[in-house]
């Protein structure tokens, strides 16, 4: 054996020890971005990925024969694994909550394969070197592919091809090393040809899969949820991600929360209850936003109430509150209700034809923090709403946080009495969200507060409304101007409010 | 010094400018052609891609006019006692003046398959776009034809203490308007970001003018700029700045820091279709501070504007009058006949034949350039046509499925990057109440000013449709890189003769003046050509001016 095959088997080492190292940081770093706390994930993946090379070397007695064939096969499944491990994983996160399961499975699969393949290399030179030289000089070029794999990863890799190519570029590594070897060791091994096709075959697959890498996620957003993630999925409209922390679930739609198991009966009792308990005969509703079926559960419990029309634009907000088992117990099932019709379809086009007129109206729509939602916190929009409010009718309007964007909760105030409305401004605090707003809006000064409430509230009851009613000084009206389609104010008033908290 | 050397020296001039013009056509014509080989022999574009095509006015209608081509006898004759050639917004406002007055018995007469003149404006599956004009300001209080007309059609809804409501849906959504400037994108177009004091202090100066300008009235009593530009005063001291550039001006006020240049000639270019160098002082002045609209729910300048641009305000005009309405016909001569009647020749564009209508009296709603073909050499005109210069203008309609943001402020209306050839794109979904998805039409504007007007047209005709995108992604590209993925289609349209520029000494020139004057008491002429610049409200009078002139034959004209 001549010495160019020396140093090409040896090189074999380096390279596949890099690879292996790298598997395992980004079985690591997926790990921790998609489920948090780093310190947890990076152990336990490094443990179970050690362990399973552990079991990778202890079956490497069991092969005997063919050993180059064998090590090129391995090398071929290698890549092909560890190339597509991370892909398969942002795919999988999306949509199942047994992720964990997956995670480990793959991580153990590629640790058993990596570990297979020192032994084997090593008896496959084992004639050619003495055992001392073989151990030193293997072992060497191991640790050596370990430091650089280990500095290339979070300097280059992460920064310039991020995990997804990382991982397929480091396949093409792998099975590059198969073919090299298989090409090298022609005379030596059967079937020389088949293995040669499926190392390139699999060469181009991966390759596919390097330049296409971009298309199948964005992972940065994981970084930014401390909890679990058990559902993500990108609607034209919106980004919607449920996490999950022990019981509490909680809701995102682009990064903001919308509500948190645990306190959302807070919010949703105080946005229906004043105002609903107040029309004892009401019979339909609207609810225009509330897609999460949240509001509508708290309609529900009116006996009096004949039919509740959602307005949401997004149908896969409706579609999931609709389907998905533990919504439906936080939302007791309430969008299916034979009582209810969900529309998806844009709030202010729907409005702006002919509807009839609703006895009870819940305007929850995302915060003002853009433009386009901005629209819906306007003068045009709010005539609108009022012209299909039933005389004697009540709609109520969620309108951020007076503590903390006192301006922009008092600027939906100026805008709803801009449009001959009268308004009753209320708050209350809710845990997740902090002290929250809401106004409710009557065409004529008709409201009184309720006395008695329906059994069961958990937060409202006469003596809370007091409160609830009552706006300290810190909170107290501020002078605001109109917010219009063509000034936009509330959008910046909330976004100076805002970025001065968060 | 009789005449004679006058017309000596300006026919030398013509022949040396005409020999001048067909070297660097010649020139251009060539680095056209030989560019789009070389673009052939390397198709590797990178945009290749981008799909789409050029359209424009109807070319071959136009030639038949340019290159007096032979057309079939005519077949029929029918009369009418008014004719509009041309429905442009000045045609179409003349048109709905006859009918609000009672005056049935006229009719309007297009060349093209629509309405609406600059105003037109296209469609496709993401949103309605413009295809040139696209906005006005609301309007100034005293003008209370064009009040009226905006009460007519619901954009102005009701008067509160006095001023009126304009309708939400129509003045333009906030945020309006954002600048591209120091790798920046800032909210207004005035250059700010990156600014040192003293470009800011020539900034406010140069605003502070404006404000003085805008209230100044002449030694007549009216408004040193006004809205029609007729109204404004002839106090000499305000006219006189009609007979030096803006640019000059700008000099002469020592205004020199090269932001408020850019800026000015920013605006120029948007209006005009010109720069600081080709249009008149007054006429650049006049942009500023001819608009003193005041509404009780909107800032003064406010604009107005639909997805359609202006075709919306054309559709309003035209639905008024389109019994009256005859498209696809074109007129290709005007002559008398021995009752001193008029006679029009009329070509059917589909089906390629002519007829004749006789007509007591005829607006001529057309640019002049036309007139002087359709009158040929039988009705002569004290008229110079060589000084009337028109803009040149393209402009693409983008379909984006997403747009790569920068740093700084997000969409708006009116976008614009800071020394670039062109003058931005407007979103033409700005008015859309619904919270859009990504796919968006953007409607970018080029005037085409770096050459003079004949030979950029020329230009622009010979171009492909690839020479355009080589134009226009580089500067897309760099406002938003990356956008060449995002792109669907780009739709293409150029206007030879954009718009009339007011060139120096042209608005207060004896020829402007003459060219307004009817013809023997039954021709008369309506176009922003006559007015200089080429606004809606401008064609809108004209328009009105044109009808009254007509009415008054009869006895019917109104005070007004």
């Amino acid at each position: 054996m001549n010495k160019k095959l020396h140093a090409l088997l040896l090189i074999s080492v380096f390279v596949v020890a890099t690879c292996g190292l790298i598997y395992e940081l980004i079985a690591g770093t997926l790990a921790s971005y998609l489920l948090g706390d780093s310190v947890t994930q990076f152990s336990t993946i490094i443990g179970v990925y050690l362990f399973s090379m552990g079991i990778g070397s202890w079956v490497s007695k069991y092969f005997e024969k063919n050993i180059i064939s064998w090590f090129i096969q391995l090398e071929i499944l290698v890549g092909l694994v560890g190339g597509t491990s991370s892909t398969i994983l942002f795919l999988v996160f999306e949509n199942i909550a047994s992720f964990r399961i997956i995670l480990y499975s793959l991580v153990g699969i590629t640790g058993i394969l990596v570990g297979l393949e020192i032994p084997l290399l090593m008896r496959i030179l084992k004639d050619r070197y003495e055992f001392k030289d073989l151990v030193s000089k293997v072992f060497t070029f191991d640790y050596i592919g370990a430091l650089l794999a280990s500095l290339v990863f979070p300097l280059l890799l992460i920064p310039y091809l991020g995990l997804v190519k990382t991982s397929y570029m480091v396949g093409i590594l792998n099975v590059g090393v198969a073919l090299i070897v298989c090409i090298s060791f022609k005379k030596e091994i059967k079937a020389a040809v088949y293995l040669q096709t499926s190392a390139i075959i699999s060469i181009l697959a991966l390759l596919v899969g390097f330049v296409y890498a971009g298309v199948i996620t964005n992972f940065s957003e994981s970084l930014t949820y401390a909890d679990t993630i058990i559902y993500s999925k990108s609607t034209p409209y919106q980004r919607i991600i449920l996490t999950k922390k022990g019981k509490v679930l909680r809701l995102f739609l682009n990064g903001n929360l919308q509500f948190s198991s645990d306190d959302e009966y807070r919010y949703h009792e105080a946005l229906v209850h004043p105002g609903l308990q107040a029309l004892p005969n009401a019979r339909n509703v609207l609810v225009m936003g509330g897609g999460d079926g949240l509001a509508v559960r708290e309609i529900l419990k009116y006996p009096n109430i004949r039919s509740i029309t959602l307005v949401d634009l997004d149908k896969g907000m409706t579609g999931l509150f609709k389907s998905n088992h533990m919504l439906l117990n936080l939302n007791k099932g309430s969008l299916l209700s034979p009582k209810v019709k969900v529309i998806n379809a844009d709030a202010f086009t729907w409005l702006r034809q002919d509807k009839k007129k609703f006895d009870f109206m819940v305007i929850d729509f995302p915060d003002p923090s853009n433009y386009s939602v901005g629209k819906l916190y306007t003068n045009s929009f709010y005539t609108l709403a009022k012209a299909v409010l039933a005389p004697g009718g009540i709609m109520v309007i969620q309108a951020t946080s007076p503590y903390v964007a006192p301006k922009s909760f008092w600027t939906v105030d100026t805008t709803l009495r801009s449009v001959g409305l009268h308004t009753i401004p209320y708050h209350n605090y809710v845990p997740s969200f902090g002290e929250w707003g809401y106004i409710m809006a009557t065409e004529n000064p008709v409201y009184k507060k309720p006395t008695v409430f329906l059994p069961g509230m958990r937060f409202v009851t006469k003596e809370s409304l007091d409160l609830m009613f009552y706006f300290p000084k810190d909170m107290a009206k501020v002078k605001t101007e109109v917010n219009k389609l063509n000034n936009q104010v509330l959008v910046k008033y909330f976004e100076d409010e805002w970025s001065s908290v968060l | 010094m009789s005449g004679r050397p006058f017309y000596k020296s300006s026919e030398l001039v013509n022949g040396l400018s005409r020999r001048s013009f067909m070297l660097k056509a010649g020139l251009i014509m060539t680095g056209i052609f030989l560019g789009g080989c070389i673009r052939k022999l390397n198709p590797k574009s990178a945009y290749k891609n981008i799909k789409g095509n050029i359209k424009g006015p109807n070319a071959k209608a136009g030639h038949i006019l340019r290159d007096k081509l032979p057309l079939p006898t005519p077949t029929s004759t029918s009369s009418v006692k008014t004719l509009i050639i041309g429905s442009g917004i000045s045609g179409l406002s003349a048109a709905r003046w006859l009918k609000k007055q009672g005056y049935h018995d006229f009719e309007l007469l297009e060349l093209e398959d629509h309405v609406g003149g600059n105003s037109h404006s296209g469609k496709n599956n993401v949103s309605a776009y413009p295809l040139g004009a696209h906005y006005i300001t609301i309007a100034n209080n005293e003008d209370t034809l064009l009040t009226g007309f905006l009460q007519d059609c619901g954009v102005i809804t009701g008067f509160e203490n006095g001023l009126p409501v304009y309708n939400e849906y129509y003045l333009c959504f906030d945020p309006e308007e954002r600048l591209l400037i120091n790798g920046q994108w800032q909210e207004g177009i005035v250059p700010d970001f990156g600014l040192n004091a003293g470009d800011k202090a020539q900034i406010k100066k140069f605003f502070t003018l404006i404000d003085e300008l805008k209230k100044s009235k002449g030694n007549d009593g009216k408004y040193a700029f006004d809205i029609p530009i007729d109204n404004s005063s002839a106090d000499d001291q305000y006219r006189a700045l009609d007979k030096i550039t803006f640019k000059e001006y700008l000099h002469q006020q020592k205004l020199s820091s090269v932001y408020l240049l850019w800026y000015l000639n920013y605006c120029c270019k948007d209006d005009y279709g010109q720069g600081i160098d080709k249009v008149s002082a007054w006429a650049g002045i006049h942009y500023f501070a001819s608009r003193r609209g005041k509404a009780a729910n909107a800032e003064s300048n406010a604009v107005l504007t639909w997805p359609e641009g202006n075709g919306w305000l054309t559709r309003k005009l035209a639905t008024e009058v389109s019994a009256h309405t005859r498209k696809g016909n074109m007129c290709y001569s005007i002559n008398y006949n021995q009752q001193g009647k008029v006679v029009a020749g009329i070509y059917d564009v589909a089906k390629s034949t002519t007829s004749i209508i006789v007509a007591e009296n005829v607006i001529m709603a057309t640019p002049q350039f036309v007139n002087q073909r359709l009158f040929k050499d039988t009705i002569n005109r004290p008229v110079d046509y060589t000084r009337l210069n028109y803009s040149p203008w393209f402009i693409a309609n983008i379909t984006v499925n997403r747009l790569p943001q920068g740093k700084g402020a997000g969409l708006c209306w009116d976008n614009v990057a800071y020394d670039t050839p062109s003058v931005g794109y407007v979103n033409a979904g700005q008015q859309t109440v619904k919270l859009t998805d990504e796919k968006r039409v953007l409607t970018w504007y080029l005037p085409l000013c770096n050459h003079e007007p004949r030979i950029a047209r020329l230009a622009a005709y010979t171009r492909t449709y690839e020479q355009w995108m080589d134009i226009m992604m580089p500067e897309l590209e760099y406002m938003h890189p990356g956008i060449a993925d995002a792109i669907e289609k780009v739709e293409c349209w150029v206007w030879g003769h954009g718009m009339i520029y007011p060139a120096v000494n042209y608005i207060w020139g004896e020829n402007r003046k003459a060219a307004q004057l009817p013809i023997k008491n039954n021709l008369f002429f309506a176009h922003t050509d006559l007015s200089g610049i080429s606004i809606f409200e401008e064609a809108f009078h004209q328009g009105i001016r044109a009808a009254n002139q007509v009415l008054a034959i009869y006895g019917k004209q109104q005070n007004i």
